[in-house]
Formats: structure tokens, sequence, C-alpha cells
């Protein structure tokens, strides 16, 4: 609510024009946030005046947007008499509001600097994008899946003016959200459930609560960096444990993925193109050169010549097997040994320093740099602790002031929203200032550190903007062409997102019901404590007890205690009667399945799925190379479109859309609920007649859901 | 299918103009300065040399690391294994389960002094198939892919490379997706997914549907990604309602036919391969399972060794006789050998340190060994050949400008082979 002396502050503060000086100097006329140019002056009921778009009444409150994109909410009772009337009668302009004027003003100063670069080269931003394209989209966007018809037509009927708004704060609340942002941080960081023969399912369960809680970014990065402990015990590890034994490799892409910083050609010489020394690149890896990974090293001490003793002592070679599986997750852990033992690689070729040498740690530094006087970013390390090395540089790494860090992250979701980053590659963010929209990136950035690393808040600021609303870009973006944002890209969706939806189509909302928490499981059934004083034989015992253990919960997924004393034997036992060294550790607990495809969320089956899965063929990283989805199509994944148990399950009766539509009385209402489902509209009258005319000459609803299936349409987000 | 035909006047100008420039040395002397084939050698190398003789590939790849010496390198004495080797006609000598290759002897070189550095499989077999080392950077092409990139597709509707036996993964790395292989995971069963469950009427007009609903939204967005995903429908019907199609199915094959080649995955993979290159696919690669064998050498080589003898045996034998061997080069390798050493269990580790390759047709000898390893079968004695030394020579074969840089998408450069020099010796 705006009193009247508050409605009178404002307005002063806008006389002085306090809020966007640079903007208004670079030509305010031209400048609307949403494009439109329709402003009049509104009078309150005290005289005072107020140039502004009218946005819409409701509730008995009117809003008014002013050119800096601030929305006024005022009651419609302080307006002057003649423009109550105004506000009774006047179309709104652009698509509704946020509830927040704060946010509608942070967004309306992102829509000014895109729509700057756009006028800059002459262009003009597309139209706004109708409720249909805009309630597809932002499922797909935030919650990952298609809504389902219900969904659909309930945000269409909404008359509500802030329901764009309201959808967007109840998608980013959503199981979705947490699961589609979930997907897209497996595939940056290559999150797979086994690698290095171990599991990394703490990890993922890790990552996925870090996600749910919304933990600031530079946080859950920062935790990363610095975890130690075992991977069984401590899920942040399985960041550096991912590439466990090969820290330069890690390195090169912790630098690319959460800095842009280009350095995968410095790893083995002298960047080519950009500034980096190979020698940089070692200083960089310096930090990381008091810090095992190597899973035998990393538990050295007393207790491995036990385990060695221990698993030496198991006779069945098939229990021997499991045992060193127990021992080798177990074993994999970061331990900090106090001493920097980083040294150039021994084909170093340049003169500054020979083959062998130590190297000892600094930090990289970009032009446009913050001041070195901020701890992190002292350039000398020699008098502090070489066991602090790392958290020096996750502190420097994670800085509000870090140039990049902050950047990379706002450019990474600005892709995700809008299907292009203000710089390319977004791994590589070395030179901002030749992005498409440098004041964008830049201001980007800044957001990005107003709100904390908030990544909730920075999506929420994104999908409001007017640019995240426009209709999808019908045109070919050509290499050679910057892409200026006139709106978002139309894309083809991610293999999760086709996945997900095709579930939904099935199950509908249910598909969020299954939830897969592998990870307490498997670190209570695996882990074995080797403390001091263990014996061989006590080692021995936790060791068949675990592989015992293994057995039991494979495939059911029941957590229980660890079973002690004669039950322990028995199982023992069992599990060495049992054949086959690789069907350990299935940890999945049955959710619905329909022929043989199980109808849950991609981010809880397996990472990544096998290879013949509609995920995989639809383009699911395989989780070996950062940020490496693939969204091309092939013929075989034509085929499984065509001919796969996806078009099947989904054109069976006991699907939700065909049950949906069966429910109604008539062809084209039945027609109309399959559109509704798969395609977030209503037919087009043509297309309706088309499709009725195919259900009167012998085709069923299946074949029209195979139909709509199939469309280019479904799989491609407007 | 001969090349000058399976390639559109663009393609086939494009590789004439890329070969030119390898050719004429631009590349070459602008080039690299180390490791690199160099320009001198280059040009020492009599014009011709097997370059480009082969027209198609049939690589055949062992999973699991095949014992040199149970197959292609045999030895006498405590290491020699459980079968005495077996003569040849060509003067060479064959492990003891390779009684039918032996009556081939005459059409295959064999490379005795192969070294890798990796004794991990995932690791070596990416290396086999692309010549680099494994990273999480960046995934780096086969020689299918390669060979995609630099002479176009080899086939109008069908991919120009297919595995047989195996996923997809290893295939186009960097390269667009259309350069992936496309996987034939049973050879018997054929195209996954190329058979649908409902009447061809039916069918027909589910499509003529499909055209019509989806016309609009593909009036409105006529971007390339749309349009591409358009032509892999009309590619991917035509394939599935077209003679294309009967590519994949041996049981087309004469029975008789069928038995020469060995009734399992690998002989009936390498029945398909032959059919396959026949209509015009450029790259086939078929994958033998089961060759880890850290027990029970004996019992391993007497199950794969003779599948391996009939497959190849009968896969030689067939190109032959329908005058495709000479524009066909096949390929046996594996990741790595096995040791010398027998084991606890009777069986052998992983030995990258030494093992064989095979080549037969595609303008390569015949009756001719390549290297040696020492008595035992542990190291090198002579003529080392490296895994990208062993690509090279394959692309070589193929045709393929070993110098010429293609840049990933993250603008880092590649060549095929990785730099490795091809070994000219084998060529006839």
């Amino acid at each position: 609510m705006v009193d009247s002396k508050t409605m009178r502050t404002r307005l002063i503060i806008l006389s002085a024009c306090a809020f966007f000086p640079a903007l208004h100097a670079a030509g305010p006329e031209a400048t609307a946030p949403d494009g439109n140019a329709v402003y009049r002056t509104w009078t309150d009921n005290q005289g005072k005046k107020l140039e502004a778009t009218f946005r819409g009444i409701e509730g008995g409150q009117v809003f008014l947007q002013v050119r800096n994109g601030y929305v006024y909410r005022l009651p419609l009772d302080k307006l002057s008499p003649e423009d109550q009337a105004a506000a009774k009668t006047l179309k709104p302009e652009g698509l509704g509001i946020p509830a927040d004027p704060k946010l509608a003003q942070a967004a309306a100063r992102i829509d000014v600097l895109v729509n700057a670069g756009l006028e800059k080269a002459q262009q003009k931003p597309n139209p706004l994008a109708s409720d249909e394209q805009f309630v597809r989209r932002v499922y797909l966007d935030i919650a990952g899946r298609i809504p389902t018809a219900a969904e659909t037509l309930a945000f269409i009927r909404d008359t509500s003016l802030s329901k764009r708004a309201k959808l967007i704060d109840v998608l980013l609340e959503s199981d979705g959200y947490r699961s589609h942002l979930f997907n897209y941080f497996a595939d940056m960081m290559r999150v797979a459930d086994s690698a290095n023969k171990v599991r990394y399912y703490t990890y993922q369960d890790w990552l996925k609560g870090q996600i749910a809680v919304n933990r600031p970014w530079d946080e859950i990065v920062h935790e990363m960096m610095t975890a130690d402990g075992k991977l069984l015990e401590n899920g942040a590890t399985g960041y550096l444990l991912r590439d466990a034994g090969m820290r330069l490799d890690n390195l090169s892409l912790t630098l690319s993925t959460f800095l842009g910083a280009n350095v995968s050609c410095a790893q083995c010489h002298d960047h080519p193109f950009a500034d980096w020394t190979q020698r940089d690149f070692y200083e960089m890896a310096a930090f990381f050169g008091a810090t095992e990974t190597y899973g035998a090293k990393g538990s050295k001490g007393g207790t491995s010549k036990d385990m060695r003793r221990a698993l030496a002592s198991i006779e069945d070679r098939r229990v021997q097997q499991q045992a060193k599986n127990v021992m080798r997750v177990n074993s994999m852990a970061v331990v900090d040994t106090g001493e920097n033992d980083l040294a150039l690689p021994h084909d170093y070729q340049y003169d500054d320093a020979k083959p062998g040498d130590p190297v000892a740690p600094k930090l990289i530094s970009w032009g446009d740099a913050a001041p070195p006087t901020l701890p992190a970013f002292s350039t000398s390390g020699k008098e502090e602790s070489e066991a602090d090395l790392r958290l020096r540089f996750a502190d420097w790494m994670t800085a509000p002031e870090n140039p990049r860090f902050a950047m990379t992250i706002a450019n990474r979701l600005w892709k995700r929203a809008f299907g292009v980053g203000v710089r390319e590659p977004i791994t590589d963010l070395d030179e901002p200032d030749a992005s498409v929209n440098p004041a964008l990136l830049h201001h980007l950035a800044s957001e990005m550190v107003r709100l904390d690393f908030d990544l909730k808040q920075f999506m929420r600021l994104l999908y409001n903007t007017q640019t995240y609303q426009r209709e999808a870009t019908s045109y070919e973006l050509t290499d050679n062409t910057p892409y200026l944002f006139p709106g978002p890209i139309l894309r083809r969706m991610s293999a999760e997102q086709a996945w997900d939806s095709c579930a939904t189509l099935v199950v509908g909302e249910d598909v969020d019901q299954f939830k897969s928490h592998r990870g307490d499981k498997y670190a209570e059934v695996m882990n074995i404590d080797f403390a001091g004083g263990s014996t061989p034989e006590i080692i021995r015992a936790e060791i068949e007890e675990a592989v015992a253990g293994l057995r039991e919960y494979g495939g059911k997924g029941q957590a229980k205690t660890k079973v002690k004393g004669n039950k322990k034997r028995a199982m023992r036992k069992a599990a060495m009667e049992e054949d086959a060294e690789e069907e350990e550790e299935d940890f999945t607990v049955t959710p619905p399945m329909r022929n043989g495809l199980v109808l849950a969320r991609a981010s809880e089956l397996p990472q990544p799925e096998r290879d013949q899965h509609f995920l995989r063929m639809f383009g699911q990283s395989d989780r070996q190379i950062a940020d490496s989805q693939s969204t091309e199509g092939s013929i075989p994944q034509v085929l499984m479109l065509m001919n796969g148990e996806a078009q099947e399950v989904i054109g069976e009766s006991e699907s939700l859309v065909v049950k949906a539509a069966a429910a109604l009385a008539t062809p084209e209402e039945q027609v109309t609920s399959l559109y509704l489902s798969f395609l977030s509209r209503r037919p087009q009258p043509d297309e309706l007649a088309t499709a009725v005319e195919g259900l009167k000459s012998g085709l069923t609803m299946r074949d029209l859901t195979w139909v709509l299936f199939n469309t280019r349409e479904f799989v491609f987000v407007e | 299918m001969k090349l000058e035909n399976t390639l559109d006047p663009q393609s086939r100008r494009a590789f004439c103009e890329r070969w030119a420039k390898a050719a004429l040395g631009v590349t070459v002397l602008g080039g690299g300065t180390r490791g690199i084939f160099a320009a001198e050698e280059a040009a020492a190398l009599p014009s011709g040399f097997g370059f480009g003789k082969a027209k198609n590939i049939i690589f055949l790849q062992m999973i699991g690391g095949m014992s040199h010496i149970d197959t292609l390198d045999p030895k006498e004495g405590e290491t020699g294994g459980p079968l005495a080797p077996i003569g040849t006609s060509a003067g060479f000598q064959l492990g003891g389960t390779m009684t039918n290759l032996a009556n081939h002897a005459g059409d295959i070189t064999l490379i005795r002094s192969m070294t890798s550095k990796t004794g991990v499989h995932d690791s070596g077999q990416y290396l086999i198939r692309s010549g680099y080392e494994q990273r999480g950077t960046i995934k780096h092409p086969n020689l299918g892919a390669w060979a995609q990139h630099f002479k176009g597709p080899s086939h109008d509707t069908l991919p120009s490379s297919v595995c047989v036996n195996r996923q997809p993964e290893n295939g186009n790395g960097f390269f667009p997706s259309s350069y992936s292989p496309l996987p034939i995971l049973d050879p018997e069963a054929g195209l996954q997914y190329s058979k649908t469950d409902v009447d061809a009427d039916i069918m027909a007009k589910r499509l003529e549907m499909l055209n019509r609903l989806d016309s609009g939204f593909r009036e409105r967005f006529k971007t390339a990604a749309v349009e591409s995903y358009t032509q892999f429908y009309e590619k991917t019907v035509g394939i599935m309602s077209s003679a294309d199609l009967s590519a994949f199915r041996i049981d087309d094959e004469p029975a008789e036919l069928r038995e020469t080649y060995g009734d399992n995955k690998l002989g009936q993979g390498c029945l398909l391969a032959r059919r396959l290159i026949e209509r015009g696919i450029r790259y086939v690669e078929v994958t033998g399972g089961g060759w880890d064998m850290h027990t029970n050498v004996e019992e391993g080589m007497a199950e794969r060794g003779a599948e391996l003898d009939l497959a190849l045996s009968g896969l030689l034998a067939d190109l032959k006789s329908r005058g495709l061997l000479e524009s066909t080069l096949v390929v046996l390798c594996s990741e790595f050998g096995r040791t010398p050493k027998i084991n606890a269990n009777a069986g052998r580790d992983h030995h990258p340190r030494v093992f064989s390759t095979l080549l037969a047709g595609g303008g390569v000898k015949g009756g001719y060994v390549h290297g040696s390893s020492d008595k035992e079968g542990f190291a090198i004695a002579d003529k080392e050949v490296r895994v990208q030394d062993f690509l090279a020579t394959v692309a070589w074969s193929l045709g393929l400008p070993l110098e010429e840089v293609a840049k990933s998408a993250s603008n880092r450069p590649f060549t095929v082979a990785n730099h490795g020099k091809p070994v000219m010796e084998v060529f006839a």
C-alpha cells in the first residue's frame, strides 16, 4: 500500500532523476522498458503528476509503471476522478505485473539494457508471448516439464494481472525446480553414479540438498573446493573426487566452469590465443598441491596394511572382489597433506623454469581484477600455511570482488533462460567486453552479487523480464551476427525436459512423487570405520558385513540398520553363493513402471541413464564431458520417437492424456484436450478440423497421441 | 559402390580441394614443430603409395585385450600358451586356434610391434578408436567421423558410419551428431526400432497427419534446428520404408554363407559389415567381447579365438570372392595385449607394452609381418608402432589428409590420428 506521502517522496526522487542517470542520458524517450511508448500523465487527488504506462487494475489497485521500470501500486480512489475513470476503461499495456515493485524495477532495468543493445543495432524486440506460449515455456524452463492440460487451462483462465509473476513464484518453489536445476548442474559438473569404480550417491544427495535449501552459489562452490574427508561421510567431496588423482584436469574444469577462464590449452602448453601460460596454470594448480584425492594414498596410514591383510585373507574370489569395491569406496577421500608437492611437468618447454621445478601457488588475475588490497586477492602466499591453500583459493574464487565468479554463473543462468549466453562460450569470459552487450553482462554480474548469489532470486528476476516474456525468435541465428536478445531463442527440449514431459503426459503431476535418496543408504552400508584399534579381523568382519548389506539392500532400497551376529554370517554365506561382481549396489526404489520405462524424473533415475534409454538417445550427457548434453537429432533417435517405448506408453489407454481425452463426449473436445496436453494450446480451427476428420476416418486416439508427440512443435520450446 | 558416385558435387569438390592442399604441402609447410609427419618425408613417399586405396573400412575391435601371443604373435616355450603355433604358407606362424585364418596368410599383414601407454580398458579402447587420450574436456572423433569430415557422407540416406555390437560412444567426437555411428546392438535383430507395430496404411495416415498438423509450426520457425529434425524424419521414414533397410537384414544372406562366418555376434556382425560396405556405408566397426582373459586363457581362446578365426576368415573369403577386398581395408585390433606370463588362474593379464594388429585388403601387402616382439612376447624387438601410427596407417589407406587441422567448437586444433606416422612398409 502506498500512501500519498510516500507517493510524494517518490515523485520527488523521480523528478531528480535519481534512478538510472546513465540511462536517461542515453536517451529516455526511446528506451521504454518493455518497448511500448504509450505513456500518459496521471494525476492523483492532490494534484501530483506522474508520467507512466498503465499496466492494469486489480483488487482496487492501479498499477502504473514509470520510465525507469518502477511499478507504482496506487489505490484507485487516490487518483483524480478523471484518472479513476481512465483506469477503468483503458486497456493495460504489456503483460501483467510482478506484485513486488522492486522486482519489477530490477527486471525493467535488464529490459532497458537489452533494448538499448537492440536499438544500437537497429533491431526491434519480438512481440510479447501469448499466455499459451508463456505457460509452456516457463514450466519447461523452471520446472523442467510441460504443464498438464489442467495446469495450462488454470493459467489461461486466470484473469489476475500478476498471474505470470505468481506462476513464476509457484514454480520456483516446486519439486520440479530442484529436479531441473540438478539436471543442469549434473551436466555441468559431470555428476555420475559411477566413476573410478565407486558410487557417487552421497555427492548427488548433497547437491540436491543444496538446491533444495537454495544455498547461495558462492557457499556451494566454496564448500566443494574445501571439502574434506571421505566421500561416504561428506558428499561435498564428490566434486574434487570426481577426478580423483587427476587434479590438473579437475582444476582445468573448475576454472572454465566456475570462472569462465579458458585454460584447458595451458594445461599442456601456453595458450595460443589468450594470455594464460602453462606456468599460470601450474601456479593455480599449486593451490591443490597439498591436497590428495587419489584413493589409495588418501587413506594411507596404519590401517592400510591391515586392509590389505584383511583382503588377502578372504579366499572366495567373488567376495574378495566385492570386498575390494568396499575398500575402494572407503578409501575415496580428500586429504590435506600439509605439503605442496606440485612440480612442473617433465616436458616443460619454456625458459622461465625447468621441468620438475616445484611450483608455488599464485592466483591468476584479469585485466579488470579487483584491487589487490582485498584479503582474498593477496598475491603472496609464502607466509601462510600450506594446509590453508585450498581455503585461500576458495576464498578468492568465490569472493564477490572476483570479477569472473558472479559473471560466470549469471551468464550461465541467462543462457539457460534465453538459449544463448550474453557471452559465448560460457566457459570463456576472458574478454567480457567483447560480449554482444557488455553493459548487460556486467549488470547481470552485479545483480548476482547484489542478490548474494541467491540463484532462485536471480532466476526470478530473469523470468520476470519482458525480454524473457517475448515470443521466441523465429529466424536463423548465424555465427557472425551477434544475438542481441529480442526474446529467447527457439530451443529444442533438453533430454531431461523431454523425458520428464513424457512422464507427465502419462502420470501428470505424480511425476514428482518418486525421489531417490541413495546416498544415505549407500553410505550406511558401505562406510567402515578404520579408527585406531582395528585389527585385520575386525576390518574383515566389517567388510563382510558391508558386502552382505549390499546384497540385502540391492534392488530393494529399504534402508535398515546393519545386521549383527548370526544373521550377518548367514547373509555373508548367502552373498558368497550369489554370483557376479557387478550386480552390487542397486539402491533404486521401485517407482511406477510401464513397458519397462520407469516413470520418474530424470534426476531420480541413474546418472546418466543407460545408453539405449530415451534420455541418452535424446541427448542426455554421458557425464564424461562438462556441459555436453546434446540437442541434435539423429536417425536412431527419430526411430525411437516413432517406434519406441515412450510413444507406446503415452498412447496407452491408462495414460493420463488418453484418459482425459477419452472422458470427453465429442471428437472436437477430445482433440482440444490432446492439444492442451501436448502443446499447451487449443488447436487452430483448421487443425481441429484435420484431426477430427482423422478420428472419423479410422485413426484412433492413440494415433493422435503419436502424431502430436512426433511434431517438431512438441520437442521445441517456443 | 564407388566413392565418386556417392559424393555430392559440393562434398567432392571440398574433398578434392582439401587433398590438393595437403598434397601440395600447403598445410605441411606451414605446419608444426614436433612429432608431425614432416614435409620432407611426405615428399619422399611415392605418390599413391597405398593412399586412398581403401574406400571402406571394416574395423574389428576385440574388447578386453586380445592376447597377441595366442593369436597373431605366437611364441614357443614357457609363455607360449596352451596351443602350439601353426605354420602358414606365407612363412609366418599364427596362434594355434587360427586354423582358418592360416589359409588367408597370403592376404594379410601383421604388425607385431604395437605399443600403447594405457593398461585400462576404457582408455585403451578410446585411444585406439581416436588416437587421443581420454579427457574430461573434449571428445575426439573416431576414423569414421574423420572420414565423413574430409570426404562428406558416403550414402544418401544411410549414415556413413555404423558400429555393430556396441553403443555409439567414441564416435563423432567434437563433430556434429550426424557423424555419429549408427549403432546395431544385435546383428540378427538389425536396426533398433526400425519396425513399427501399426499397419502400413495407418502409419501412412499418421505421417500425413503429422505433416499437416505440424506445418504451421514449421512455417513459423524456419530454423536450421527445426529443418534438420524434419530432415531426420524424412530420412528415417525413408529408411523404414525403403530398400535401404534391407542393408541391415542379414537373414537375406544364404544360410551356407552365414555359417562360414560363425553363428555368434562377432561372426554375424562381420557379415553385416560386409553387407553395409557393399551398400556404400564407409566405416563399419564390429566389436567382439570376452577377451579379458584373466582366468583360463585356454578355455577363452577355445571360444573367443575360434569365433574370431571363423569370422575373420569368413569375411576375408567373402570380400575376396566379391572383389571387394581391394577397396576395403579390414582391420583387427584390441586395446592392448596380454602378459606373456601365465598367472595363477591360468590366465593372462593386461599388457600394453607390446601387442599385435592385423590389416588386410585396401592396398596392404599380403603375407607380410611388420615389426616384432622379443622372444617371450614381452617387449618390442623391432620397429615400434604406436597406436597413433597404426591409426595414421589406416587413415592413409582411406586417403585422409593427416596434417589437416580440424577445430573443435572450443577452437582447439586436432588432426586425424594425432600426428601418427603411417607405416608405409605395409602398403603393396
